[in-house]
């Protein structure tokens, strides 16, 4: 089973890898902004053929390493090792070939000057958030109901338990290890729910509050990029708060209830759970990255005057991690991929994705 | 749609400001519609939220729209022009008059000029 999942996740990154650089907005390749006109300069797109093919290769080689090492005969967790391992350096030779192409691109650029009589400037459609269609964000409390009910209930049974209770889980579903029961020990399932579910309502939160950019030379398709941005990832987060939720329901009712569910059960329901997050995820890349992106094919220009949108690299680092404090957004679509990052310049991102990872954390050493 | 020229001599403010009444003019927006909060709109364009919070209190001056709590930035604007109001905009329009007279401008070509930035602002 762990060696099925760990296949699974690395052909995944390995697909995703693969298909960004047409996947991404056209104007932003590998981090660098360029003029929309330059879009399928022979350069650039003979850049992301390279870096598709290579991430390919790595891709292959790691994944038949891995059946082979699997066919060995090797221990279960020297294999779920191995596989950690293989997924890492799919992703670290990803991320340097990225730099590598990054730089390249920063080069090229420089050197044919190409934003040399491009008036650059800043659009906005004022009607555009009558448009929107992300989920309101209460919708992201409502699951929190069964937390509630989880937490009520296990106070009631709390003189029933046992003395040991699971804290981990193995990937055959099957608890692997244990610690004495406590308040804190018994309850901490739900507390850790309740802190996701709490994350996925703030994320949304701010995502909605966060601006809608646009680019000066294609608005059309810009504009329905970012709806669909916008729409699709607020519905993933959505299906993921309620994917979870089950899952840690789940745990917790087979914590207080002792073979209420028999062993398939215990070993489909994370499998599902991994499935439909993973099914989601491609989903939500195709119908986002099909607009806007090399996949949309055609260039149309939707002004006969020369316009361009404000080059903003010098506030991308790496033209990864964004920091513009005249940004009131928090989370801004990413350069590479597809999903958002954070405004590091706004200290109310941190507190959303930190907080949590810290709170869960303390309530993993308290237990 | 709004654009802004951050390299224009004109403050982004009353580049936002002039973008804003446009929009109303050519009926992108109306009476009653609400404008984006001063922070969706500056996220929008990737300005400080203070540029647009001032582009809003000149609209506000010039009794175009209202800041109503908890709706936003409403459009009060309607058909005819008061008194008073038309005194301050004689007043804007003077020294733009003068520049005219002084360039030896006739009238049918202010007519023409006025013509032809009126369409402009209905296509854009």
């Amino acid at each position: 089973m762990a060696f099925t999942m760990l296949l699974i996740t690395i052909l995944f990154i390995s697909v995703i890898q693969v298909a960004i650089p047409f996947l991404i907005k056209r104007t932003v390749v590998f981090g660098v902004t360029i003029p929309y006109e330059q879009a399928s300069h022979p350069m650039l797109q003979s850049y992301k053929r390279k870096y598709a093919i290579l991430t390919f290769l790595v891709g292959i080689t790691v994944m038949i390493s891995y059946i082979l090492g699997n066919q060995s005969a090797m221990e279960e967790t020297k294999l779920v090792l191995f596989g950690m391992i293989s997924l890492f350096v799919v992703l670290l030779t990803s991320l340097s070939l990225y730099f590598y192409f990054h730089y390249k691109t920063m080069n090229l650029k420089k050197r044919e000057e190409w934003f040399r009589g491009v008036k650059q400037v800043r659009v906005a459609d004022l009607a555009l958030r009558s448009k929107d269609e992300m989920l309101p964000s209460y919708v992201h409390l409502i699951p929190s109901l069964i937390t509630v009910m989880l937490i009520i209930l296990s106070a009631q049974l709390f003189d029933q338990l046992p003395n040991q209770i699971p804290t981990h889980w193995g990937p055959n579903g099957q608890p692997d290890a244990f610690t004495d029961k406590s308040w804190m020990s018994v309850i901490s399932l739900p507390l850790i729910l309740f802190i996701f579910q709490t994350m996925f309502f703030g994320i949304n939160y701010y995502t909605k509050r966060s601006g809608i950019k646009l680019n000066a030379a294609n608005v059309t398709s810009a504009k329905l990029r970012q709806l669909r941005l916008r729409k699709y990832t607020s519905w993933f987060l959505f299906i993921t708060n309620i994917l979870l939720t089950i899952l840690f329901s789940f745990l917790q009712l087979n914590l207080l209830y002792e073979n209420l569910f028999n062993d398939s059960v215990l070993m489909l329901v994370p499998f599902a759970f991994f499935a439909i997050i993973l099914a989601g995820a491609l989903g939500l890349a195709i119908k986002v990255g099909k607009v806007d992106s090399d996949l949309e094919g055609t260039l149309v220009m939707d002004h006969t005057k020369k316009q361009d949108s404000i080059d903003e690299d010098r506030y991308w680092k790496g033209g990864l991690i964004y920091y513009n404090p005249n940004d009131p957004s928090i989370f801004v679509e990413k350069r590479f991929g597809i999903g958002y990052t954070i405004n590091l310049a706004n200290p109310i991102g941190y507190l959303i994705l930190f907080l949590p990872v810290a709170l869960i954390l303390l309530i993993q050493f308290t237990i | 749609m709004l654009t802004i020229d951050p390299e224009s001599t004109v403050p982004i403010y009353l580049q936002l400001r002039n973008e804003i009444m446009e929009a109303i003019a050519r009926g992108d927006l109306s009476t009653g519609d609400t404008l984006p909060s001063v922070r969706a709109l500056a996220g929008d364009l990737g300005v400080n939220m203070h540029t647009v919070n001032k582009s809003y209190h000149e609209l506000v001056s010039k009794e175009i729209i209202e800041i109503v709590p908890k709706k936003g930035a409403v459009i009060i604007v309607d058909e005819g022009v008061s008194n008073q109001r038309l005194a301050l905009m004689s007043a804007e329009f003077r020294p733009l008059l003068a520049e005219a007279l002084v360039r030896g401008m006739k009238e049918e070509e202010l007519q023409r000029l006025i013509t032809t930035i009126m369409n402009n602002i209905k296509e854009d």
